[in-house]
This record gives structure tokens, C-alpha cells and sequence, in this order.
């Protein structure tokens, strides 16, 4: 009777836990067909709605980071093209294997830098997208965004780069501070390359990884 | 009592800075080089070497200060000191004859002096002015002077020919600018200490993440420099700018084909 009792509440509380978590993913599901600059803003929003309410993302904790880039962040981002770009002409040069070997790497980059970041984030964080400049028909856009943070401190600016896909606009590139991700690890990526291969660069990704 | 210190801390410098020297010898420049950057070598020795005396001595000194001094308090330094460079930065906004950005830096700081309780709420970010930050180097470069190689100083760290010389007029106004108003001696080396601290505090996060997804940290803080530096003088000119256009669509050249470019398998 008592493990019965246990059982049931288990499942209870994992329904209650699983059924939570799809509302607040079904709440606000981002939409890529829309207006770059609503799409990024919806993207932002949900990100810190789900930042605010899991502290143990704002801790660091690298498992659950990373779930949430998985579940949050990636699905709007093509990484696979921003990759590509950062490894330049390399990138034809590698096999289909290394080619995909390279990404999951890089992947690991970057969910080190969000979980940096995400450890800045409270209850003041706002992310602001300001409207779209330019043409309005344009498949390769930039939208301008500043996060603000607790009262007294400086704001930041956050540019992101969107590609129109044949599924709707997906981020690939970011920009903090008039500084480009891709451009930036362009170089470390040709650095690395022209020393030790396509493989080295991977090896070296995976290394800062563990360390 | 402050004697033994200053030795102690010396002899710990001396120490950090043999250590640097060693491990510098064994850096050496990676990969391709960039044109900006001809003194790489010794710029990487010079870089270990601020690492070392970093590791030793500032960030450790940053990270009690962030430890002991709540955020509120903090930021209000964090403020007036921004505030107080502001003024310098008015005026090489007007030397560069951006008038426009010497009004806006104008314009918030005398609202951050005023309203803002001498700097320490900023006030004008609050209403969406962005900060026009501004010094000598970038005066120098609006000018038309070339920016020269790219150059690690020691402790000051990033900058390049043109700036290291920028740099030269900014400490001297900021010493005998600033600092001769101040006559009590102990007071104003204490705030020259305070700024220092304070400088490297607000860059914590920074360099955290930095360390945490820079493959070749050298390199990654020298590009992002450079790139800053240049939009900086670029000005609002900038913000107009077109992203980096990244299609490479010229073949591989065969003599930089890179090796291990085969499987290991």
C-alpha cells in the first residue's frame, strides 16, 4: 500500500513536472515565418523566461545548459552554417565526417559561452529588439537588440544575423559589442587548421571542452 | 608597516615576472600571421607576461573587491569613474569634430553630474543615450594617423603604435588633469588604486568567458581590439556598416593546403 501510494505521487509529480514544462515550451513557441525582428524577440523572450525560472541554469549547471540550448536556442539557429563560415574555404576541404565531427565541437563552444552568460542573467534582464532597418524583402538580415540588465549598470549590445530558410528565418551569426562570432573564431579556426588539420581544430575544441 | 609591504609586493612581481619571462620563451607565433601584427612574437611573450602578474596579483585583488563591496555600491564607482572619463572623451569628440557626439557627451554628463549625484546613477543610459566612449588614440586615428603595428603593453595590455602613443596623452591628462586637483597625496594614490581595481572588476565576466571559449586567447582578444578600435573611429559611420560578408568562393590555394587534411581512420 505504501510503495502504491508512493508510485502514485511519483507519477504525479512527473506528470506535474513533464506537463509544466510542455506548456511553458508550448506557450511560446517561436514563429520563423514571421517578421525577423518579432522572430528574434520571441526567441529572446522565451530563453529568459525559462532562464528566470530554472536557477540551476543561472548556476551553471552544465547538463541542464545545455538541455536548454538544445531545446531552446538551436531549433532557431542554423549552426551548421555558422561552422561552415568559420571555417572558411577549410571547410570544403573536410570530409563529410569531419564536417560534422567539427559542428558537434563547436557546438561545445558554444554552450560554454551561453553558460557564461546565462549565469549574468536575473530577474531585471530585459532583451529589447529594436525594428527592422533596411529592405524589407532582404533573405540576409541583422537585427539589432540591447540587453539591459540590474538598474545602474550598462546595457549591451546584441546584433543577430538571420538567413531566410525554406523553414522560415534562422539565426547563424551574433554580434556583442561590434564584434562578430564568426569572424572572430574565423581566424582561431584558420590558426588552428593551418597547424594541425581539420582534425587538430576538432581535437582542440573537444580539449577546452573537458577542461 | 606599508615598506614591507611594498617590498613584499615587489619581490612577488619580480617573481611572477621571471616566471613569465620562462614560459615566454616557450611561446611561439601560430599559424598565419597577421599583417597587423608583425611583433606577434614578442607581443605573445608580453601577453603571457600581463597573464602572470593577472593571475598573481588583479584578478585576485578584483575578485575580493567584487566579494566585499555589494553590487549597488559598485556600480556607483563603476559610474563616477565613467562619468569623470566622459569628460575626456567630450572633449576629443569635439577635437575629432564630432559634434553631435560631444553634445550627447555633453549632455550626459551634466545630467549624470547633476541628477545623477556626481556620476554615481547613470542616468542618461536609463533614458537610452548610449555612452560615446572616446580618448586620444581614436582622436590620433580620426585624424588620419595609421594605426602601426599592433602592440601588448605591459599591465596596460591590448593596444597599437598609434594608441600606445594615445594612451601616453590619456594618463598624462588623467594624472595631472584629474589628479592635481586632488593635493592630499594618499588620497588621490588611493584612488588611482580604487580605479585600477575597479577597472579590472568590470571586466570579470569578461575575461571569464574569454578563458572559457577562446581557442587561442591571444588572438581572439587582438582581433576583437582591432575590430573595436576600428569602429571606433569608424564612429557612427559604423553602425551603417554592412556584416561581414563571409562567402569564400576562390578555391584553396595548393601551397597553404593545410595538413592531416585526410581521415586518421
Amino acid at each position: 500500500m505504501k510503495s502504491r501510494i508512493c508510485f502514485l505521487s511519483r507519477l504525479l509529480a512527473l506528470c506535474l513536472l513533464f506537463g509544466v514544462n510542455h506548456f511553458s515550451h508550448a506557450q511560446s513557441a517561436p514563429d520563423p515565418n514571421a517578421a525577423p525582428n518579432d522572430f528574434v524577440q520571441q526567441v529572446a523572450d522565451q530563453v529568459l523566461v525559462a532562464l528566470k525560472a530554472d536557477a540551476s541554469v543561472r548556476a551553471g549547471n552544465t547538463t541542464r545548459v545545455n538541455q536548454l540550448v538544445d531545446d531552446l536556442i538551436l531549433p532557431n539557429v542554423n549552426f551548421e552554417k555558422t561552422t561552415r563560415l568559420a571555417a572558411g574555404r577549410y571547410w570544403r576541404q573536410a570530409t563529410p565526417e569531419q564536417q560534422a565531427a567539427l559542428v558537434k565541437a563547436f557546438r561545445g563552444t558554444l554552450g560554454r559561452a551561453y553558460s557564461g552568460a546565462f549565469t549574468r542573467v536575473d530577474d531585471a534582464t530585459n532583451v529589447k529588439v529594436f525594428p527592422l532597418r533596411g529592405d524589407a524583402d532582404a533573405t540576409d538580415v541583422v537585427v539589432k537588440s540591447q540587453v539591459t540588465q540590474r538598474a545602474n549598470t550598462q546595457p549591451i549590445a546584441l546584433d543577430y544575423r538571420l538567413e531566410k530558410t525554406s523553414q522560415g528565418w534562422k539565426i547563424y551569426d551574433l554580434n556583442v559589442e561590434n564584434i562578430w562570432l564568426i569572424e572572430n573564431y574565423r581566424n582561431q579556426f584558420a590558426q588552428q587548421i593551418s597547424q594541425n588539420g581539420i582534425d587538430g581544430l576538432i581535437q582542440a575544441l573537444n580539449q577546452r571542452a573537458q577542461q | 608597516m606599508r615598506i614591507r609591504f611594498s617590498i613584499r609586493f615587489l619581490s612577488l612581481a619580480a617573481c611572477t615576472l621571471c616566471m613569465a619571462l620562462l614560459s615566454g620563451c616557450a611561446t611561439r607565433t601560430l599559424g598565419t600571421p597577421n599583417p597587423n601584427d608583425p611583433l606577434e612574437a614578442s607581443n605573445r611573450a608580453v601577453f603571457e607576461l600581463n597573464d602572470a602578474v593577472d593571475r598573481a596579483v588583479f584578478k585576485p585583488v578584483a575578485q575580493a573587491y567584487a566579494f566585499a563591496v555589494p553590487q549597488p555600491v559598485r556600480s556607483c564607482i563603476h559610474n563616477i569613474f565613467l562619468n569623470l572619463g566622459d569628460v575626456w572623451s567630450w572633449f576629443n569628440s569635439t577635437l575629432q569634430g564630432r559634434q553631435v557626439d560631444a553634445l550627447n557627451t555633453f549632455g550626459r554628463v551634466l545630467l549624470n553630474s547633476t541628477m545623477g549625484l556626481g556620476g554615481c546613477l547613470d542616468l542618461a543610459s536609463q533614458t537610452g543615450a548610449k555612452r560615446i566612449p572616446n580618448d586620444f588614440g581614436v582622436t590620433l586615428g580620426v585624424w588620419g594617423l595609421d594605426s602601426g603595428p599592433y602592440l601588448v603593453l605591459p599591465i596596460i595590455g591590448s593596444s597599437t603604435l598609434r594608441d600606445g602613443a594615445g594612451r601616453g596623452v590619456d594618463i598624462y591628462v588623467n594624472q595631472f588633469g584629474y589628479g592635481s586637483l586632488i593635493t592630499n597625496i594618499d588620497l588621490r594614490n588611493s584612488l588611482y588604486g580604487l580605479e585600477a581595481v575597479e577597472r579590472r572588476e568590470a571586466l570579470l565576466e569578461l575575461t571569464d568567458t574569454i578563458d572559457r571559449t577562446a581557442l587561442d586567447r591571444y588572438s581572439f582578444i587582438r582581433d576583437a581590439y582591432l575590430k573595436r578600435r576600428s569602429a571606433q573611429i569608424a564612429g557612427s559611420a559604423a553602425q551603417a556598416e554592412k556584416p561581414p560578408s563571409y562567402e569564400d568562393d576562390a578555391p584553396a590555394p595548393a601551397a597553404e593546403k593545410a595538413p592531416n587534411m585526410a581521415p586518421n581512420k
